[in-house]
């Protein structure tokens, strides 16, 4: 080892708690950053690999029914490879220990083959015996909820007839990695799940025998998705087709896609802020350093040691930083994304997702990391190339200070003169002085984002069951039913308000772009589902005309006025042109609302519903849900509390995680900021320090000239930092909202206390940590040295 | 070149105290830093005792422990044998604390470097020591003491070396303090300006009657102080009494 790097080695190890603030910020940064790109891989390669060997499908679409002869016309359609069609029907489930009714999606497999497409993943038991009838395959995620094993029963009512089913096996299937219930974008692992009989059984219950209601294909190398989706949908119109959709439609897949998206724009926004940060320290640290060691600098010259030797020691002192600071951010990130994969399993079910570090995060980190530290160091050491010999060997000049900016104007006048020292301190070093804030203001900022996330879902969870809709249960009829169905609802016991509505899905035209979705058919004067405009006023539907949400009319470019082509999807399929009356405040993403009434003119089909909004009485819960349980008619009954219950055990849960890494992470940054900081104000003003306690300064009113200029510097990044924290929020959100959910910023005055108390906490504690450190100044070593 | 000053000395000794009673009472004073193989021995059986209105100069060459004496005199060090006395306070005892109240209410310090606060003006750094002790002297007059009120709004860095020990010396005195303690105070002077500073020092010692220890290698200083003290290897090795000490203009340099 040569005497420079020993130099080097001893030079760290008295700098220690300063590198290591340094590095713990590069390290928080390169954590985010290896965690979130590895979460993303990890994410992808299991998507990959399961769709290939399970063999996914490309293009969907369901339809009223079709004989199967059908099916060969669709493989006929140019750019077809392979099509599996199926019945899928939904139904109520009786589950044993549960007393609600829950519903279960239950899709047919081909009874004498392996289905082609879309094929299941078996965790446990075994498969269905050929044409066995009684006997069903259960999702993964609905046993888990419920604790069943191969061989349990569940009951099924299908088509009316209550129906028991055995569970052969437990198993995951590609097209429900993210298992909702239709139209719903949280999970409800309770009260819905996904089931699989033989076809046979299935069509024969539903009198299906011999047709099929849903259809996959995928695609041969080359083919024109589009032009497949349209000619699939001719085929299947006169048989109530829906309109087809690709991959990137499908609502599992598209939640994946959206999970990865929310990582992309994570792994880049904050660590860039982190590394940025770093950056700063380094080149405060390293300046410092280079400062102190003028003189040594200028002997090492002397004797003959050239620039490039010199700048050399003081790139490795930073690159000695990165080591530590990457090894660190590696283990952090590679800890914590192993963690968080395990919390995917939650929401995503594959066979398998392991985790899988990404190596081209590692390197882009380790160059990161590298960059930002080199950046820190270059001015520094390009200082000292300026520096010749003979100049560096006289000491620094002294410090030239003049009046501060507010004192000139008169302002600071009657301040005592602690407070103008500081004031002056920073006027000297004005660019130190606005880096220092910026980084407190970048961590004030860091601090605001992971709270405001988790008050916009809390808004929306609020907004959306308290405020929208305020039934106790929705309970819907396997197939539209005629008005007076709802006095049958009316008369189940403890039932308070009965309010029906129709959904019927249409095709949204306007200009080029539509859109596919079910549109809401409520009564004009609905009291229990309620539509809302931005300004929490309620909408009161027009007999004419749709109120689409937000996210629905950007999607299509429409505003209120403008008229909007909707296509029925189902029975005549009319197509009429309506006008946009407005627009409804809806977080859950696209909805479209009429008048129900106005809905079934259109329809043509007489008044009929397709369920009801209900609520229950507090003290004949069971008993309505026992009576629920005996309905056949009913297709399924959601639950407002149980849906709230399970996003709260789910959703909530993992963002309260992932807000926790976050807010340690700022927390992490905002303590070592203020520390560097401090510390380096210590060792910049040592002399005069020392000289104030000679002069009888007690330690704690050294202390308070220590601390002084940070605590102004702090006081003016608090404010900014809020303000850029809420941009930074507002830009994250932009960049990760999506048309399925939208996250609204929301900035509460608890979320700005928290993140002020956090940095004052820091700060405080920090400047107590770099005061201790005053006890060891060296009294009568001050005095003797020369500035 | 020194305006009068009006403030009777004796307002802020304490009033239990005679005049005549040794301001320090030192017995046997000796003080080793390190310990075991590394021990180094700076000073061993010093007796002294100093009273009020006295201009002591502390002699010795580097190493001879003068340094130590003043350090332990001033409170910033403490004994590691004998007795320290300030009047009754026992500051070999004293703690941390202890020692800070002793050096903010009683010690002045002027030393080599200066040591002024570059961000304060002249007058800010007279003042910082006002707004900490008990019964200051107006910030002006101690300014105005030293012939500097003209330069009072300058910082340090706009001040030639004997302006910055005179601004020094007044942010000392400010306080009105029982003992001023000057080390080396001309060492970073030209003679001149080393004159003008000494004249300074030997003035306040005279009008305020402020008990006044210089110490330097300087031998010829010793001839403005009552008694001088020649220190080498941690020891006292000589005393001697002027009985007619000259002004620092007669002196010969």
């Amino acid at each position: 080892m040569s005497l420079l790097d020993l130099k080097l080695l001893r030079d760290l190890r008295a700098l220690k708690s300063q590198a290591l603030a340094v590095a713990l910020v590069m390290a928080c940064g390169l954590a985010m950053m290896i965690m979130t790109r590895s979460l993303i891989l990890s994410l992808h390669t299991a998507r990959t690999g399961y769709y290939e060997r399970h063999r996914f499908a490309e293009v969907f679409s369901s339809l009223k029914s079709a004989p199967q002869s059908v099916s060969t016309r669709i493989a006929a359609i140019p750019g077809v490879a392979a099509v599996e069609t199926s019945v899928a029907m939904q139904v109520s489930l009786d589950i044993p220990g549960m007393i609600q009714p829950a519903t279960g999606l239950i899709n047919s497999l081909p009874d004498r083959r392996e289905t082609k497409l879309n094929r299941l993943y078996l965790r446990t038991g075994r498969l269905l015996a050929p044409a066995a009838r009684n006997e069903a395959l259960v999702s993964e995620a609905f046993s888990d909820a419920h604790q069943l094993r191969p061989g349990d029963n569940v009951s099924a009512i299908l088509n009316g007839r209550k129906t028991t089913l055995r569970i052969a096996g437990i198993v995951l299937a590609p097209q429900f990695v993210f298992e909702a219930p239709p139209g719903s974008a949280l999970p409800d692992n309770r009260s819905f799940g996904v089931f699989w009989m033989r076809e046979e059984a299935l069509a024969e219950a539903f009198n299906l025998e011999g047709a099929f209601n849903t259809v996959a294909l995928t695609l041969a190398p080359g083919a024109n998705e589009n032009a497949v989706i349209a000619e699939l949908d001719r085929v299947l119109e006169p048989y109530g087709g829906l309109r087809a959709y690709g991959r990137k439609d499908h609502p599992s897949d598209m939640r994946v896609s959206d999970e990865i998206r929310v990582l992309q724009g994570l792994s880049f926004g904050f660590p860039l802020v982190f590394l940025s940060v770093a950056a700063f320290m380094t080149h405060s640290v390293m300046s410092r350093q280079i400062a102190l060691q003028r003189e040594q600098i200028a002997i090492l010259k002397a004797f003959g040691f050239t620039n490039r030797q010199i700048g050399l020691h003081f790139v490795k002192f930073a690159l000695a930083i990165v080591v530590v600071g990457t090894a660190a951010g590696v283990l952090a990130g590679w800890l914590l994304g192993q963690k968080l994969v395990l919390m995917y399993h939650l929401f995503f079910r594959f066979p398998a997702l392991d985790f899988h570090l990404a190596s081209g995060a590692l390197v882009a980190a380790v160059v990161a990391s590298s960059i930002a530290a080199l950046v820190g160091v270059i001015g520094a050491v390009r200082r000292v190339s300026a520096l010749s010999p003979a100049e560096a060997m006289r000491p620094e000049p002294p410090a030239s200070f003049r009046p501060a900016f507010f004192e000139r104007i008169g302002v600071a006048r009657r301040f005592g003169v602690s407070f103008r020292m500081s004031l002056r301190n920073i006027e000297r070093k004005p660019v130190q002085a606005a880096l220092t804030c910026t980084a407190l203001a970048l961590a004030t900022g860091i601090l605001v984002i992971p709270n405001s996330f988790r008050d916009g879902i809390n808004h929306i969870l609020d907004f959306q069951w308290d405020v929208l809709q305020r039934q106790t249960v929705t309970v819907s009829l396997v197939e539209p039913g005629p008005a007076r169905a709802l006095a049958d609802f009316r008369a189940l016991p403890g039932v308070i308000h009965a309010e029906p509505f129709r959904a019927v899905p249409v095709e949204l035209r306007a200009g080029h772009h539509s859109r596919r979705l079910g549109v809401t058919g409520i009564p004009a004067d609905a009291f229990l589902a309620r539509v809302m405009d931005a300004d929490n006023r309620h909408i009161v539907l027009p007999p004419q005309g749709v109120v689409l949400s937000k996210a629905l009319a950007d999607t299509l470019s429409l505003r209120p006025g403008d008229s909007v082509v909707l296509r029925v999807l189902q029975g005549k399929r009319p197509e009429r042109s309506v006008s946009v009356v407005a627009l409804a405040e809806d977080f859950a993403g696209v909805a479209a609302y009429m008048d129900m009434d106005a809905l079934n003119r259109l329809l043509g089909e007489g008044d009929r519903i397709n369920g009801a909004r209900l609520t229950i009485a507090k003290g004949r819960w069971n008993e309505f849900l026992t009576a629920m349980k005996n309905t056949p008619q009913s297709a399924g009954v959601v639950i407002k509390e149980a849906v709230r219950e399970s996003f709260r055990r789910t959703t909530a849960e993992s963002i309260g995680l992932i807000q926790m890494i976050y807010l340690t992470f700022a927390t992490a940054v905002a303590f070592g900021i203020v520390y560097n900081s401090a510390r380096i104000s210590l060792s910049e003003r040592a002399r005069e320090l020392a000289t104030l306690r000679v002069l009888g300064f007690t330690r704690g009113e050294v202390g308070g000239v220590l601390v002084g200029e940070l605590v102004i510097l702090t006081l003016v990044a608090l404010p900014a930092g809020l303000v850029i924290g809420s941009l930074m929020a507002k830009a994250i959100l932009v960049s990760v909202n999506t048309e399925t959910v939208r996250l609204p910023l929301i900035l509460t005055p608890a979320n700005y206390a928290f993140a002020v108390l956090v940095v004052a906490t820091a700060t405080t504690l920090s400047a107590a940590l770099a005061c201790r450190r005053l006890n060891q100044l060296d009294l009568v070593g001050a005095l003797k040295a020369r500035d | 070149m020194f305006r009068w000053w009006p403030v009777n000395p004796s307002d802020h000794k304490p009033a239990a105290t005679n005049a005549s009673d040794p301001v320090f009472k030192v017995r046997n004073l000796g003080k080793v830093y390190g310990s075991g193989h590394a021990a180094v021995r700076a000073l061993s059986g010093v007796d002294l005792d100093l009273r009020a209105g006295e201009l002591i100069v502390l002699l010795g060459a580097s190493g001879s422990g003068k340094s130590t004496l003043l350090n332990l005199l001033g409170g910033l060090d403490t004994p590691s044998e004998g007795d320290l006395r300030y009047r009754d306070w026992n500051l070999g005892a004293a703690d941390e604390n202890g020692l800070t109240r002793y050096r903010r209410d009683v010690v002045g310090f002027v030393f080599q470097f200066y040591n002024l606060i570059p961000s304060l003006t002249a007058r800010e750094n007279v003042a910082l020591i006002t707004e900490i002790a008990r019964n200051p002297i107006p910030t002006t007059e101690a300014l105005a003491l030293v012939d500097l009120l003209p330069r009072a709004d300058h910082f340090p860095a706009q001040l030639s070396g004997g302006e910055q020990q005179r601004v020094a010396i007044a942010r000392a005195i400010a306080k009105r303090p029982e003992v001023l303690l000057c080390d080396e105070p001309t060492g970073a002077l030209d003679v001149r300006t080393g004159v003008t500073v000494l004249e300074a020092v030997q003035r306040i010692n005279r009008e305020l009657g402020t008990l006044t220890v210089i110490i330097t290698h300087n031998a010829v200083l010793a001839e403005m102080a009552d008694r001088v003290f020649t220190l080498s290897d941690g020891r006292i090795q000589k005393s001697h009494t002027n009985n007619r000490p000259r002004s620092v203009t007669e002196l010969a340099w």
